[in-house]
């Protein structure tokens, strides 16, 4: 529309239907959203990706531009590397073993039994804990000396174990206490999943005489595609971006064999174990970091969709 | 993990806001009175001690005294009244001020870590102290030698030392009588620490002689850095641009421990280091710490005594201390001078001793420790302090205040857990981790 800048009689008209309209009344619904969303992530997206061209510290006010010299120091880092073998490492534990686990429980919670409700809110509870407080209890749980987890597996002859404290020992003991921590979640993805299988088809399958593990195998399996896609990418996810545990419970160690990218960018950017002005290579990072995450979910996607061809 | 952040990342941002709001509205309207005059200057002081009365209901008397000092000094009509603001941890008293001050909300006063003196020194805004610390009557030299150094950064001085420790034994009186061991005697050599933790050792019982935590941050760095001093090493050369540890002396100190704990098993290794030590110590399960004053509130179950750090033959004494510091800035409108006026009262003599008779604190003042009859009394009402005040004599040297330590804890924190996990013996690990901090030195 054509309105004169400053002309007397356009503005008021102009302000009245432009309040008038639906579009004002919608933005203004979603205006401190998108206020809150602006100022805490897309303007921190922007300045991190500021930071990655400087060589900078968070303390100083003396921030250089050094161009893309913060990313070209990556492939050189003995440390960025180690940390992006542990995250493969720890995502290969960590996705399988909960997605195989979490289809397994919600098939039997999925079964006509008594208190079924009640292992349901038992299997969840987990996901409600705190991951401190989750954290706090396997180190006592996984504690090599006092711990009961070697007392238990010393009756059946195992062990001892070095769990958190082995160099080896420490990633599978973070895998297992972070699959235990989320396991809720990914069951009852499952168990809606589950109860989206049309009974019709399980009924047909059964008069056509299949077995129980061909009408799983057959009928339920692939219509629990969908559900696994989005478990497997979200999963991966958030291997990828494991922190709250690592830093708590493990702080990178023994020897670095837990230092996972997150972590190890937050020790760059907010202490000075790497340097004084390291947050702006720990920005660049993160950027690298997001961009992988980025490239793995797409690919999955597009992978899924060539797997997966039921969509519920 | 990521997943549950998003609920609770929207509320703590709600909070922040709500948080950057008052304080902003505050500060505006405080500043705005400051000038004329009659209402007083009010500053922001940041701290770490918690509540007074904390989640188990006991009193908190490192809070209180704290408190009681600042209350009593806002009732006086010195035109200045302080704020206190819990910060929570210590250890994230940096993480916390790098973020204020990009945002320049920075506090007038901070609790700050010794070993970040260098990084804060160019913080924009930090007061630069060296002139007012001179000023007649606040007698600077009185501070202890290895706190002033640690305030100092580059000839300069940037902060008012605020609480001093050092390390000593403080072991297991029970266990000693159980086992039939000595209790330690300032004679004591490593190699009658050795002796007495392999003693005490035993594993049916799941006990253990003594306990080092082996997370690789400065807290398994500065235990070791004493034991290099006993045994007559450094860190670095005495113009810090070469690393010293991989000597002889640094090998001999690395090597009693791993001995211990790779040989005799006799350490229990603590890889998290979030207070199990403690916990295992007053449960009676440790019969040596090597350990700092604050520890001992925290054995309330076990006879517990104190033993100055055992010596190498020809070595001494040496502890090590953790200076922590009071950090100003100066956010305008008089409110440095406001901060230099309370601090100098606060770190004056009368004050400390009584913050020492409240709290604990070792005292941070020279002078207090030596007026007559001070170690008595405060011995008495915290068995076992008084010793670590007497044990400030024997903390000779501080770590390098430079620029770069905090990298070079790092990697000496990696080659001493490597070598108590019995993977590398001390000499290689020292001599890579002194070829990395050559390079981290050489790089500026």
């Amino acid at each position: 529309m054509a309105v004169v800048a400053g002309s007397p009689r356009g503005a008021p008209g102009f302000a009245r239907r432009a309040l008038g309209s639906d579009h004002v009344a919608g933005w203004l619904f979603v205006l401190p959203a998108v206020g809150l969303v602006a100022l805490f992530s897309i303007f921190p997206i922007a300045w991190g990706f500021v930071l990655s061209l400087q060589e900078a510290s968070l303390l100083s006010p003396d921030r250089p531009f050094v161009g893309f010299q913060n990313y070209a120091d990556i492939a050189s880092d003995p440390r960025a590397v180690q940390a992006a073998v542990n995250s493969v490492y720890y995502t290969c534990l960590f996705v399988p073993t909960s997605i195989v686990i979490s289809m397994f429980l919600a098939i039997a919670l999925n079964q006509r039994i008594r208190l079924v409700r009640f292992y349901r809110l038992a299997v969840f509870i987990p996901v409600a804990v705190s991951t401190i407080a989750t954290g706090v209890m396997f180190l006592w749980v996984f504690d090599a000396n006092f711990g009961i987890a070697n007392w238990a597996l010393g009756k059946a002859g195992l062990g001892p174990f070095g769990w958190f404290n082995s160099p080896e020992g420490a990633m599978p003991s973070l895998a297992i206490m972070t699959v235990w921590g989320w396991l809720g979640f990914d069951t009852i993805i499952y168990l809606a999943a589950l109860q989206g299988v049309p009974y019709e088809l399980v009924e047909a399958a059964a008069v056509d005489g299949a077995t129980r593990w061909s009408t799983f195998r057959n009928v339920t399996l692939p219509l629990l595609g969908p559900a696994t896609l989005l478990l497997v990418v979200w999963s991966t996810i958030s291997a990828v971006q494991l922190f709250d545990e690592v830093y708590f419970v493990t702080r990178g160690g023994p020897l670095g064999r837990t230092s996972v990218p997150v972590f190890y960018i937050y020790r760059l950017a907010f202490t000075n174990a790497f340097g004084f002005s390291a947050a702006g290579y720990a920005a660049a990072l993160a950027y690298v970091l997001f961009l992988v995450i980025l490239g793995l979910t797409l690919a999955q996607f597009w992978l899924g969709n060539r797997v997966v061809h039921y969509s519920s | 993990m990521r997943r549950r952040r998003t609920a609770a990342s929207v509320l703590l941002t709600m909070v922040a806001l709500i948080a950057v709001a008052c304080t902003g509205g505050n500060e505006s309207s405080d500043t705005g009175t400051a000038s004329t005059g009659g209402e007083p200057v009010d500053i922001t002081m940041w701290h770490g001690y918690g509540k007074v009365i904390d989640n188990q209901g006991q009193t908190n008397f490192e809070a209180k005294s704290l408190i009681d000092l600042v209350d009593r000094y806002n009732a006086m009509d010195t035109g200045v009244h302080v704020t206190l603001d819990y910060i929570g941890s210590n250890d994230h008293a940096l993480e916390k001020l790098t973020v204020a001050l990009q945002g320049d909300l920075q506090p007038d006063i901070t609790y700050q870590y010794g070993t970040s003196m260098p990084q804060l020194a160019t913080a924009p805004g930090i007061m630069d102290l060296t002139d007012r610390v001179q000023d007649q009557g606040f007698n600077w030299d009185d501070f202890s030698e290895g706190a002033r150094a640690a305030a100092t950064v580059d000839g300069q001085v940037f902060a008012i030392p605020a609480l001093i420790d050092n390390l000593a034994i403080v072991y297991n009186k029970g266990l000693f009588k159980a086992a039939g061991v000595d209790e330690p005697t300032p004679d004591w050599t490593w190699d009658d620490f050795q002796a007495a933790a392999k003693a005490l050792t035993d594993p049916s019982e799941q006990q253990y002689g003594f306990a080092f935590p082996i997370d690789g941050s400065e807290d398994t760095v500065w235990h070791y850095d004493a034991m290099l001093w006993e045994a007559g090493g450094d860190i670095l050369s005495a113009d810090n641009t070469q690393a010293a540890f991989n000597s002889a002396e640094g090998v001999e100190a690395l090597t009693t421990l791993q001995e211990m704990a790779v040989t005799d098993t006799s350490v229990f290794l603590d890889q998290q280091n979030v207070g199990k030590i403690d916990e295992l110590f007053n449960a009676g399960k440790i019969g040596m710490l090597v350990t700092g004053p604050w520890a001992l509130s925290s054995y309330p179950s076990v006879d517990y005594s104190v033993q100055v750090m055992p010596m190498y033959d020809g070595g001494s004494h040496a502890t090590i201390a953790g200076p922590d510091m009071w950090v100003m800035f100066d956010n305008g409108d008089g409110r440095g001078d406001a901060a230099w006026k309370f601090m100098s009262w606060f770190t004056a003599a009368q004050q400390v001793k009584e913050d020492s008779m409240t709290s604990g604190h070792l005292p941070i003042r020279n002078s207090v420790v030596q007026e007559p009859g001070f170690l008595d009394e405060f011995d008495t009402k915290f068995p076992g302090e008084g010793l670590f005040a007497e044990n400030l004599e024997n903390v000779t040297k501080a770590r390098p205040v430079i620029t770069s330590y905090d990298q070079i804890s790092r990697i000496m924190g990696e080659a001493v857990v490597k070598v108590m996990l019995g993977q590398a013996e001390p000499q290689a690990a020292l001599d890579d981790a002194a070829a990395q901090v050559n390079e981290v030195l050489a790089g500026g």
